[in-house]
């Protein structure tokens, strides 16, 4: 019986997994290219979800369209927004600390942009997630399948862009350093903003999955998955797309499975908690990631 | 309309007190809290458990009877400085976690982690602060009415802000506070030059954070009710924005930031149309902070009242140091501090 519970919470977890992973790896990306982190990033997520439902519910659209429409829009706000607001800041020799309050502002902006437009109500898209059913030992449904599916696509699709591409070459170059990528003759700019539009593409399609995960979309959804997503990269060690992964799955089924034991509105402590310890304990992250001094 | 301005001069000059702890963290040292309104929270909480004794008997009895912790029925200012130092132990414990960690959005993150256990703790653990339901009756300082209790409060928290501006500026006008600043341009500078950064650094935020929680007691004897709803992330978002646009590295631009970005604003949206202001003041508010933040980082980094210390060091070079050291720092000798090559792009 308790096995049985456990597994359940397991299968669960994978799927809190999946959606915490596409978040995080597209947020680690950025950052490991970038070296500051965006604050604004959950709400941009909400802000893709919102951006689906207009397609999904305003247009009519059939859902898979509208979210491949929501997923290229945001990453067109994401490089928008980068060469208007981030970049200036980077060429005036703004630091991470600054940054770090621009993207604040951008949040602001952003999270209550959303609530004038589309209201403090809940959404729901026109998506039959379908009834739960037994896989194995965890109990999914079609829903959460799709999402592990397209969460895995996604993340395998993006390992072998950066592995064999020019471009994504060039992205792993200047992650590494960005001088020496610019003296070898990489167009810096435009690698900066092709990995904007990436994880803006991520952060729409998180978005997007956190709502069906969670049934409805709601503001402060993607604010508050912010921090669950910092969790995993720091857990995972800030700049490691696998380190991200590894830490979703470690947050996600830590979430799931301790939530059938926790009472209801503890659970998502969870990661916070995992969080501090790993932070206290292991400070480098699971996977030792270079270090980063700002 | 004088009821209007004496709510404005209390909750202006509490918020004042906030930003002037802020500042010191923000402005002066360099490190992102994005949890200070938690301090703020619990300073609240201390002092309301602290001054309200019992729960009054057969009131609101049974499932919604107000539960909490302590029930003591000190006086006030005991009540207040309890709040104070409660604030300066999280915030004591939240430091020493991050602070062996060199990167400054490190404190940044954990700090949100911590609002939110905080906040869960405190919307969910019902015995300790009546859960989400929050406390309410606190027990005024005094019983009288609404305007001369507002009076006495506006000048009790002018001598507390002034206390604290004091606190301030003894630590912003020594070596030590040279140190900070020096932390704040360059990390790497201050370790170089042998400075025991992570000491300052936990000094600070142990101060900042008490005067988060004073501001908090104050706060509660104000308005008598404090609940989880009361200290969203969002709130700690603002007062950083209302410091940068105020002015960072001086009590003037936290002072002006708190009046008028604050409380000014909140205080002006309430006289949109009843139809506007329901739904569209508070975002349309948050969206021109936001805006105004950006701009701010932009184009004017000191913010309105710029850092007035550069003007000072020419002649402080020439002589010497009048001012003895406060003693923050261990092992800081006046005159030596690479703090004084500032640039106030923070």
């Amino acid at each position: 019986m308790f096995a049985s519970t456990l597994l359940e919470g397991i299968g669960f977890g994978l799927v809190a997994a999946a959606v915490i992973a596409l978040g995080a790896v597209g947020l680690s990306l950025q950052l490991s290219v970038t070296n500051y982190i965006n604050f604004a990033f959950g709400d941009l997520m909400s802000l893709g979800a919102y951006f689906v439902i207009t397609f999904n519910l305003g247009l009519h659209m059939n859902f898979y369209l509208a979210a491949l429409l929501g997923a290229v829009a945001l990453g067109i706000v994401f490089v928008v927004m980068n060469i208007f607001v981030l970049r200036p800041f980077v060429r005036s020799g703004a630091r991470v600390f600054t940054l770090l309050v621009v993207t604040i502002g951008v949040s602001f902006i952003v999270q209550n942009g959303t609530l004038l437009i589309w209201g403090p109500g809940a959404y729901q898209y026109t998506v039959n997630v379908g009834d739960a059913m037994h896989i194995g030992p965890f109990v999914l449904t079609p829903g959460d399948l799709i999402i592990i599916v397209i969460a895995f696509a996604l993340l395998l699709g993006l390992q072998l862009f950066l592995q064999f591409t020019k471009l994504g070459k060039a992205l792993r170059a200047t992650s590494n350093n960005v001088d020496l990528a610019m003296a070898s003759g990489i167009n810096t700019d435009l690698v900066v903003n092709v990995t904007w539009a990436i994880s803006g593409i991520f952060a729409a399609v998180a978005g997007v999955a956190l709502a069906v995960e969670q049934n409805n979309l709601r503001p402060l959804q993607g604010f508050n998955q912010l921090l669950v997503i910092f969790a995993a990269i720091i857990l995972g060690g800030i700049g490691r797309q696998m380190g991200a992964l590894l830490g979703a799955l470690v947050i996600g089924i830590a979430t799931a499975v301790t939530g059938l034991f926790l009472p209801s509105g503890y659970d998502f402590l969870v990661g916070f908690v995992i969080l501090i310890l790993v932070l206290l304990l292991r400070p480098q992250g699971i996977l030792a990631g270079r270090e980063v001094v700002d | 309309m004088i009821y209007f301005l004496l709510d404005l001069a209390v909750l202006g000059t509490v918020t004042a007190i906030m930003m002037v702890g802020l500042d010191l963290q923000y402005g002066t040292t360099g490190m992102i809290d994005f949890t200070y309104y938690s301090f703020v929270a619990i300073g609240a909480y201390m002092t309301a458990v602290t001054t309200m004794g019992h729960p009054p008997a057969g009131f609101n009895a049974g499932p919604l009877a107000e539960q909490y912790i302590l029930q003591w029925s000190l006086p006030w200012p005991i009540g207040i400085l309890i709040g104070g130092f409660t604030a300066a132990a999280l915030g004591l414990i939240v430091v020493l976690v991050t602070v062996r960690r060199l990167r400054s959005d490190y404190l940044a993150i954990v700090t949100i982690a911590v609002g939110y256990i905080v906040y869960t703790i405190a919307n969910n653990v019902i015995p300790l602060f009546d859960g989400a339901n929050g406390l309410f009756d606190v027990p005024q300082i005094a019983q009288m009415p609404t305007e001369p209790y507002a009076t006495l409060l506006t000048g009790i928290s002018l001598v507390a802000l002034a206390a604290c501006v004091f606190v301030s500026y003894r630590i912003v006008h020594s070596p030590a506070g040279r140190v900070l600043r020096t932390i704040r341009e360059d990390i790497i500078v201050a370790r170089t030059f042998g400075k025991n950064v992570q000491l300052a650094q936990v000094v600070i935020f142990v101060i900042s954070s008490f005067m988060a929680g004073i501001a908090g007691g104050l706060l509660i004897v104000y308005v008598g009710a404090w609940s989880p709803l009361a200290f969203t992330p969002t709130e700690s978002f603002l007062l950083i924005a209302a410091l940068v646009i105020g002015g960072t590295g001086n009590y003037w631009g936290a002072i002006l930031g708190a009046f008028v970005i604050l409380e000014g604003l909140a205080e002006f949206t309430r006289l949109l149309p009843q139809s506007i202001a329901a739904t569209a003041a508070g975002p349309l508010r948050a969206m021109l902070i936001g805006a105004g933040l950006i701009l701010f980082l932009r184009f004017r980094p000191q913010g309105i009242l710029p850092e007035t210390l550069l003007k000072f060091y020419p002649r402080r070079a020439a002589m010497p140091s009048s001012e003895p050291p406060v003693g923050v720092i261990p092992g800081d000798s006046p005159g030596d501090s690479p703090g004084a090559a500032p640039s106030a792009k923070s």
